[in-house]
């Protein structure tokens, strides 16, 4: 018989901060590395996003390979390749471990475009070691329509538009229960009530049909309200424009995310303060948190 | 020119970095830590016990470094290990869970002042770092 926890997606935060890392005593609580996230089940391993959190990953997953004395197979999900997205792959240790296997999953929205650029991350110009001598097996995979099925856990996903580039979000369910990243999107474009159009409505509509009574939801929530308006055209959301849109669709536990590198921790206690005790004392009981570096959550 | 002078100018005449004896640093050790975990919401067992290098388990269990006689708490509730030279709490699989501000974790790294909640005891994880004379 299986424990409660096997049963259960083990939700991992290794990298929550956006856009650049930010070391130092004033970020330690919530991190100062950049996305990455982990959803573990009965040994399915995915990884989301290469920010430099999966520095750390890496080095427990050396570890544990080691103890165990078994090979690492693992998926990586890319939500898109700006920066602060990949900059930490060329620093994951398993990537340099000839027997671990790592596909990696992203956008096919453009014609070789993850292969080239995970590549050109690597040219001598920037980086000493070139793609070619990760010894790891390692499989890019620009993902198709068809739905991903990993183990007990299957996986969907859409683009998201409202970014430079455009990002992806992805949606993890097994056992009856299900997980959405959406990170690096603006949805304060297509919720605002200024300037509607059709193509913003149904942006909107897609969004919440996709993240509707999720049991986490991980998403992009940088700017507090009163800075958005100077950050807006950015790629990112306002922190009460996911949470209002977090309640309307339901969602059960809410994960704000990519947190902005001028918000130190008592910054973020303090937005958890002025926002959590709102839902949930409401009529949809929502719970909210900020998404921080080393904490594991049973979904 | 005196042995003072030469040794604080250089060949060209500027001033060179005057070396401090080590003595002078000697009677402080740079930092010291105090890490505990304090008992708030226990009415038999408030107080504060010192974290250290060793695991400490917290549940109901008289075999447990922390015992916590509540009903909500579990035999073996939850443990407090340090591990990366970070302390972390994991649930041992409990009825109730371990919460840590409010969240309901498997696992967090604690940083000073996080709130835990188990079986309805609160504890408070402090972690003070300051310099300290010999």
């Amino acid at each position: 018989m299986r424990s409660l926890v096997e049963e259960k997606m083990l939700v991992t935060f290794w990298g929550t901060r956006g856009s650049i890392s930010t070391p130092g005593r004033t970020t330690e609580k919530y991190g100062g590395n950049t996305p990455c996230v982990t959803i573990e089940n009965q040994g399915t391993r995915i990884i989301l996003d290469a920010g430099t959190g999966i520095r750390n990953l890496g080095i427990e997953l050396v570890r544990e390979a080691e103890s165990r004395k078994q090979p690492l197979a693992l998926h990586l999900f890319l939500s898109h390749t700006h920066w602060d997205h990949i900059q930490g792959l060329p620093f994951f240790q398993p990537a340099y471990l000839k027997d671990t296997k790592v596909t990696i999953y992203g956008s096919p929205k453009k014609e070789s475009f993850l292969a080239s650029v995970l590549k050109r991350q690597m040219d001598y110009e920037y980086f000493p070691v070139s793609m070619s001598a990760l010894t790891a097996d390692i499989r890019i995979q620009e993902m198709s329509e068809e739905n991903i099925h990993l183990g007990p856990i299957m996986i969907d996903w859409e683009e998201q538009v409202f970014h430079p580039g455009g990002s992806v979000r992805y949606r993890f369910s097994a056992h009856g229960k299900k997980v959405v990243y959406a990170t690096d999107v603006e949805l304060d474009l297509f919720f605002g009530r200024d300037n509607r159009t059709e193509e913003k409505e149904a942006a909107a509509r897609e969004y919440l049909r996709f993240i509707h009574g999720v049991d986490l939801l991980i998403a992009d929530g940088m700017f507090s309200a009163e800075e958005y308006p100077g950050k807006a055209g950015w790629g990112h959301a306002s922190i009460p424009a996911v949470i209002e849109a977090a309640a309307k669709a339901e969602v059960k536990q809410l994960a704000v995310f990519h947190h902005d590198p001028q918000h130190s921790d008592k910054n973020l206690d303090e937005l958890w303060v002025k926002y959590r005790s709102r839902y949930l004392l409401g009529p949809h009981k929502m719970d909210l948190f900020w998404a921080r570096e080393g904490l594991t959550l049973a979904i | 020119m005196s042995k003072k002078d030469e040794i604080l100018k250089d060949q060209n005449g500027f001033d060179t970095t005057e070396v401090i004896p080590k003595g002078k640093f000697s009677a402080i050790t740079p930092l010291s830590q105090r890490v505990y975990l304090e008992i708030t919401g226990s009415e038999e067992k408030d107080g504060i016990f010192e974290l250290g290098e060793r695991a400490v388990v917290i549940g109901r269990s008289a075999e447990c470094d922390i015992q916590l006689g509540v009903q909500n708490v579990s035999r073996k509730h939850a443990r407090v290990l340090l591990q990366n030279e970070e302390y972390l709490i994991e649930d041992l699989e409990s009825t109730n869970g371990v919460f840590v501000n409010g969240i309901k974790v498997v696992k967090c790294v604690l940083r000073n002042n996080d709130q835990i909640e188990i079986g309805g005891v609160k504890l408070v994880f402090n972690e003070e770092k300051r310099l300290r004379k010999k």
